[in-house]
């Protein structure tokens, strides 16, 4: 998911946003197209193609199409389609594309541009962001300068804090909009993502589509993060070049791969073959499962984060499962392009101020503290409107109040 | 501010008591002097007047006049970076007009808005490249000095080449050009003056009362007349002290 944030004021227009699709006119001979031609423009997309300017393909990742029609109101057909290997992006800052080795226009011809689903979709919602860059812009415009409390600020400062400050509202503010689905295999492990910090949730999801929540190992069991093979006296033996010899696999993980969870859940089995577990005998062992303990009294499996293999390693029960990864990022994995929130514009600013102001042997001490508070306030702010809470739903949910819960 | 306005005042003034005389090569010597001293007051006094609460009047606000005056001298020169040893390079040792003060480097990747490259010492530039989150990219660059050698990270040399542009312009202060009393010589064996062999001071003409005084106190010195470097000393410097309270 690669989301885009608009301009402001909006360049786009209801056509680009809503569909993807943009029209422009072609000169006789003209060989080139520049979607975007100033600073910003009317397509927040960055395009990407296939090929590159030797027309050798180097992704399969491409969020365009292009057609030449006849003229303005010719429609956009498979036959006026641009083969995707006879164009390529000249110029992704400008969205320029290079058609020639498709020929050139002729008179009266019209270039269509059509994003992709994908691409067409990544860009909804995009007047809701801005990027990491923007704020680090306003804020030496803004923030610092002659008669303001920062005079002289180095910007690789306002780099650094404001980078820091999105790791932290990521870590404590951000809605949690990263999520993968994937299906747990026969190894039970699964890689963490890519830009992965920190785990929100993990959960299957049944036959229905509904989620459970799996829950991590807490010292149940656990995985080390050194195997060393030792020589029967607990010493670690060593390889000719001095180094431990390690173990290819955990002895630990093995066993618990193999544990029945329903040993660990104490959950009944009516098909035991001994039949112990069925209602005939239940009855007859009332008190038999007295101080089970309820954490552990769950059967949606277990799962942890496996620091060896920097992977997430799930319990046998989970095996072949359809999981969704909920977790957090920090914002920085696409470098200054990452995008912000609107709702925490204002709590960066603030966040990045009272960093700074911090460090600043300039600054008083009650403007210091000045600035604190106010980027505590902020970010408590941020994260009220970032947690959502609209009066309908509260309303919605305070509706169970009369409902009565069987004990 | 026309030279010739300002030696003739000289002039008068030095020849009023028949006090003495002072050559045009005495005067062009001496006016290229007190031009300097002048303009380098110039950063000075802006520099003192960013301190003080100013005003927000069209004609009073020192701080707007005094910019004012350098904005004369301020220049800017598209300059060709070339890639050596990492670094995007370019020595303005040659630049005409020459710089005076180094002021800033503008870099324009494409049609994006330019991003001014940030100047920072060699030091640095080095424990800013060692961060992650502070190395120089193309949206936020960065440079320092060596000699006369300006050293920018990351190493993008200029390119003309279209869809891939890449400029740089260096804003600086050039040094102003030397006054210069222009003259031919008259039948009689007078200076005539003569206005195409001349070049007028480039300082403003605000400055030209305390222009011609302290002229005038180095003219003291030339004709041996301490009552004259005196009295325009302390004139000049009650224009000073005036200018800055």
């Amino acid at each position: 998911m690669t989301k885009t944030s608009a301009t402001i004021p909006i360049q786009e227009n209801d056509a680009v946003y809503y569909a993807g699709q943009m029209k422009l006119a072609l000169a006789a001979g003209q060989s080139k197209v520049t979607f975007n031609p100033g600073d910003g423009g009317p397509l927040n997309t960055v395009l990407i193609s296939n090929y590159n300017s030797a027309l050798v393909a180097v992704t399969d990742t491409a969020n365009f199409d292009i057609h030449i029609l006849a003229n303005q109101t010719a429609l956009p057909t498979l036959a006026n389609k641009v083969a995707a290997d006879k164009f390529y992006v000249e110029d992704s800052t400008n969205n320029t594309v290079n058609f020639l080795a498709n020929g050139v226009a002729g008179a009266g011809e019209f270039i269509f541009l059509q994003l992709t689903e994908r691409a067409v979709e990544n860009n909804w919602g995009s007047y809701s962001y801005l990027s990491l860059d923007d704020i680090i812009n306003n804020f030496l415009m803004a923030y610092i300068g002659d008669d303001k409390i920062l005079q002289k600020v180095k910007r690789t400062d306002v780099l650094f804090h404001a980078r820091r400050a999105m790791q932290e509202l990521s870590y404590d503010i951000l809605p949690s909009a990263k999520s993968i689905e994937s299906t747990i295999p026969i190894t039970l492990t699964v890689p963490l993502p890519i830009d992965y910090v920190n785990y929100v949730r993990l959960s299957w999801a049944d036959a229905q589509g509904v989620l459970r929540t799996i829950y991590p190992l807490n010292g149940l069991s656990g995985n080390p993060t050194e195997l060393p093979i030792d020589d029967g006296k607990g010493v670690p033996t060593q390889s000719s070049f001095g180094n431990n010899l390690e173990a290819a696999q955990s002895i630990i993980e093995s066993r618990w791969e193999k544990t029945n969870q329903s040993n660990i859940s104490g959950s009944s089995q009516s098909n035991d073959s001994n039949g112990i577990y069925d209602e005939v005998w239940w009855k007859q062992a009332y008190g038999q499962r007295y101080g089970l303990q309820p954490e552990l009294a769950q059967s949606n499996g277990y799962f942890s984060v496996n620091q060896r293999l920097g992977s997430f390693s799930f319990s046998s029960n989970l095996s072949q499962k359809v999981i969704m990864i909920n977790y957090i990022s920090d914002g920085l994995a696409v470098d200054l392009d990452s995008l912000v929130p609107k709702m925490i514009e204002e709590a960066m600013y603030a966040k990045i101020l009272s960093s700074i102001a911090y460090l600043s042997r300039n600054v008083d001490g009650n403007s210091k503290a000045l600035f604190k508070r106010d980027a505590y306030a902020k970010t408590r702010n941020a994260k009220i409107r970032l947690s959502n809470l609209k009066l309908d739903e509260i309303v919605q949910v305070f509706r169970g109040q009369s409902k009565w819960i069987k004990s | 501010m026309n030279v010739n306005t300002v030696y003739q005042t000289v002039l008068s003034i030095l020849n009023k008591e028949q006090r003495g005389y002072l050559t045009p090569f005495e005067f062009n010597t001496i006016a290229s002097q007190v031009q300097l001293e002048i303009f380098e007051k110039y950063f000075e006094d802006l520099n003192m007047q960013l301190r003080i609460p100013q005003n927000d009047s069209e004609y009073v606000d020192r701080v707007k006049t005094i910019e004012e005056k350098i904005d004369k001298f301020r220049t800017s020169k598209d300059i060709t970076v070339a890639l050596v040893n990492g670094f995007g390079t370019f020595d303005f040792s040659a630049l005409s007009p020459s710089v005076h003060r180094f002021g800033s480097v503008d870099f324009t990747d494409r049609t994006l808005l330019p991003v001014t490259i940030e100047k920072v010492t060699s030091h640095e530039l080095m424990l800013a490249r060692r961060s992650q989150f502070t190395t120089p990219t193309s949206k936020f660059p960065q440079c320092s000095i060596e000699g006369t050698t300006i050293k920018i990270l990351p190493a993008i040399p200029t390119s003309a080449v279209v869809g891939i542009t890449k400029s740089y312009t260096l804003e600086y202060i050039k040094k102003p050009d030397a006054p210069v009393w222009g003259f031919t010589i008259g039948s009689l064996g007078q200076y005539i003056y003569a206005t195409g062999a001349s070049t007028n001071f480039e300082i403003s003409d605000l400055d030209q009362s305390e222009l011609i005084l302290r002229i005038l106190a180095y003219a003291g010195l030339v004709v041996r007349d301490p009552e004259i470097t005196q009295s325009a000393a302390g004139a000049a410097a009650m224009i000073d002290q005036s200018q800055q309270q």
